[in-house]
């Protein structure tokens, strides 16, 4: 399987991964393009569940610096829930109850968004610039990471 | 002890590709790859073998285990085409994955693909389909691997969008069921009108949706077609609406033939009600779940080993909330359907963030739930028997939890549990309730040495009248930013007992004596992330109790031994 892997390289040049376009709900329930989040502002998209502790910790670490980060270069945040049926009504309710207030907030009830960008393990988080290029991704969580991906937004300019 | 040397040096070999590569471009199109494998090494735990907590049974395919996934996404604009490879080289154990087994192998693979075509108001699929309509109460296909659960359909689906007012889909085919597909065919429909794009009303939100779903039996099903139709047929109506805060999300849902479900028990129709409300106002929200069913569960194939976790169409998952604390989750609901065939219950939750808009680097975050479960003894009904199963309480549990962040370095969490059971009912002749209940209390501190070094502190206790007692948890973390995380945490049945001593007594299956244990549930692992690589590495004792993943459980047996978790997406 290794040398599958490594076969693969061969012949194959290296540039930067496009978002994939897929459906998913917004805030207001709606069904969007994966793509409309695309919009000339870089971004943080961070794949989140109710159940998953650090997702939450690396959500509210970033919340809490937002302030000072943006004072400093621009850009938005996306938390993505990957709650099914079962719990996608309590993480609407998480998303208001954290105080998520400045984050575009999109629940991928069916996992098709999660599955497009090869999300594995949770919290799973991306830098994405302004054109909707995947520039980095980073997964699990450790107090302090959150300082990663501010540096990798600010090295965008 | 060679086959987890052999994946060491995979894990090696990996994060040297990894290292030399960012991401793979084909001519315009771009490929994806996804890399997934969990190890265990299982290592001789006399103590536990001594007195049965490990049966030999539980080791039947040896000291090694590995449930790995490898995917790969080729995507060039609109078109998208993907592979994935499931191998289980032998499976961990715990997972049901051996119920259908064709052969006599301990390895076990499986290749799923699927090509796809996703235009602007239209799209089709053909190969392996990931889809549900409204809550999966009639049909869902999807993948959980902490279950090792994948009853994805295998053919073709389509879907229409007419300005986003109607949405129109369809698909059909033959669903996986653990590593073989099943013989039973399974189609469905998925209609949606959108009221308020209809009516211009851009404020809000208003739809209806209708759905139906047929599964028409297979050869290997071919012999319960005396007993029930050729074709089931399940049909949902559902109803959303959502402004100002306010949601509401209704599901209506039937099974309108004959179906069985366990294969002791007549075959009877079913119906579900589902509804979800939600409210939020600035920093306050609150959600509550309803929901009563009546031999709902439905499986893929009827055939007598019709049993197992996979054997799902349908998702009618348990609705309580899944705690991320160990104590916590020692002992969670997870239904009462087996002998019952209906539940009725719900839960709430409710959140609140105190929040001053100077200070954002403090807040208090707040969130109590709730959650109520009493039975439908469907069962007795059809078979004309007194169970005194009817309107049974089963579950109830109320939880608290608290979490403050007090400066930039300092953040505590607190939580309290309450959580009352009915240990009987999942016997098959159960007259009589005999609650018990749990009392459990967590204390999490995190302390931020400075932006790249912080220790986590967690300590538990959990006060309970059931069979093992009280227990006690602990875990210290220490981090270090971005790349590092090391933790040691053990658990302890510290049940007081009458001679004094604390600890439980056990059957010691040699001597057939009775003995004295105060087992420790220790562990001690590493974490390294690097990018989109991740590796886990853990040894320690694990306790049997049950896995859950999105209200879904699945029984783990005990075991001591090594993990190795490795997650790498490029």
């Amino acid at each position: 399987m290794l040398f599958l892997l490594a076969a693969l390289f061969v012949g194959v040049s290296v540039s930067a991964q496009q978002l994939p376009d897929v459906k998913i709900e917004n805030q207001d329930g709606k069904v969007v393009s994966s793509k409309s989040i695309v919009d000339g502002t870089p971004m943080i998209i961070s794949f989140w569940s109710t159940t998953c502790k650090p997702c939450i910790m690396e959500l509210n670490a970033i919340n809490d610096n937002l302030y000072d980060w943006l004072d400093e270069v621009e850009f938005k945040v996306v938390a993505v829930s990957v709650d099914d049926a079962r719990t996608v009504s309590r993480a609407r309710a998480m998303t208001k109850g954290q105080g998520w207030d400045d984050y575009v907030c999109l629940f991928d009830k069916n996992q098709d968004f999660k599955r497009a960008m090869n999300v594995s393990l949770t919290p799973h988080t991306f830098i994405v610039d302004g054109k909707g290029n995947i520039v980095y991704s980073h997964s699990g969580y450790t107090p302090g990471s959150e300082q990663e991906l501010f540096e990798k937004i600010k090295a965008l300019k | 002890m060679k086959k987890f040397l052999l994946v060491l040096v995979a894990v090696a070999s990996v994060f040297a590709i990894e290292e030399a590569s960012a991401q793979i471009k084909v001519g315009e199109g771009q490929i994806s790859i996804a890399l997934e494998s969990n190890n265990s090494y299982y290592t001789p735990d006399k103590t536990l073998e001594n007195v049965g907590l490990i049966k030999a049974y539980d080791r039947v395919r040896g000291d090694f285990g590995s449930n790995d996934y490898l995917k790969v996404d080729y995507s060039l604009g609109r078109f998208s085409a993907g592979i994935q490879l499931d191998g289980y080289l032998p499976g961990l154990y715990g997972y049901d994955f051996y119920t259908y087994q064709q052969r006599d192998s301990k390895l076990t693979a499986f290749l799923s693909k699927y090509v796809q075509w996703e235009d602007t108001n239209w799209g089709v699929r053909l190969g392996d389909i990931y889809d549900q309509f409204g809550n999966g109460l009639i049909f869902r296909s999807y993948e959980d691997r902490a279950l090792a659960f994948n009853n994805s359909l295998a053919c073709a689906r389509a879907y229409y969008n007419f300005n986003n007012m109607v949405n129109v889909k369809v698909l059909a085919g033959l669903p996986r069921l653990y590593d073989v597909r099943s013989k039973n065919v399974i189609w469905g429909a998925d209609l949606s009108l959108s009221i308020s794009e209809m009516a211009g009303w851009y404020d809000g939100l208003a739809s209806v949706e209708a759905s139906y779903v047929g599964r028409h039996m297979g050869k290997n099903d071919a012999i319960f077609a005396i007993e029930t139709p050729f074709v089931l047929n399940m049909v949902s109506g559902r109803a959303n609406f959502e402004y100002a805060g306010v949601s509401f999300r209704g599901e209506y849902a039937a099974k309108l033939n004959e179906d069985l479900h366990n294969p002791m028990l007549p075959a009877a129709k079913g119906n579900v009600v589902s509804i979800d409300l939600g409210y939020n106002y600035k920093r306050f929200s609150a959600s509550a779940t309803f929901r009563r069913q009546e031999n709902m569960l439905t499986n893929i194939e009827l055939r007598p080993s019709g049993i197992g976790g996979g054997n799902v169409m349908n998702y009618l998952p348990l609705l309580t909330r899944q705690h991320t604390y160990s104590l916590a989750n020692l002992n969670p609901y997870r239904g009462s359907i087996v002998h019952t065939g209906g539940e009725i219950g719900g839960q709430i939750d409710l959140y609140y963030s105190l929040r001053n808009p100077k200070a954002r680097g403090k807040y208090w975050n707040f969130h109590a739930n709730f959650s109520m479960f009493n039975t439908i003894d469907h069962r007795a009904k059809i078979m004309d028997m007194e169970m005194d199963r009817e309107g049974r309480n089963v579950w109830i549990d109320f939880n608290f939890d608290v979490e403050r962040q007090w400066n930039k370095q300092v953040k505590t969490t607190f939580l309290y549990s309450f959580q009352r059971w009915d240990e009987e009912i999942n016997h098959f002749d159960a007259p009589t309730a005999h609650y018990c209940r749990s009392h459990i209390f967590v204390g999490d501190v995190t302390y931020k040495i400075n932006k790249k070094h912080s220790l986590r502190f967690e300590a538990q206790y959990l006060a309970s009248n059931d069979y093992e007692g009280d227990w006690v948890a602990a875990t210290i973390e220490y981090n270090l930013a971005p790349k590092f995380s090391f933790y040691v945490s053990d658990m302890w049945n510290c049940e007081k007992m009458q001679d004094g001593q604390y600890g439980n007594y056990y059957l010691n299956l040699d001597t057939y004596e009775y003995e004295h244990h105060l087992l420790h549930y220790y562990q001690v692992g590493a974490s390294f992330t690097h990018n989109s690589l991740r590796a886990q590495l853990s040894y320690g004792r694990n306790r049997a109790g049950y896995v859950c993943s999105g209200g879904v459980c699945r029984f783990q047996p005990a075991y001591t031994g090594v993990n190795l978790t490795l997650t790498l997406s490029f």
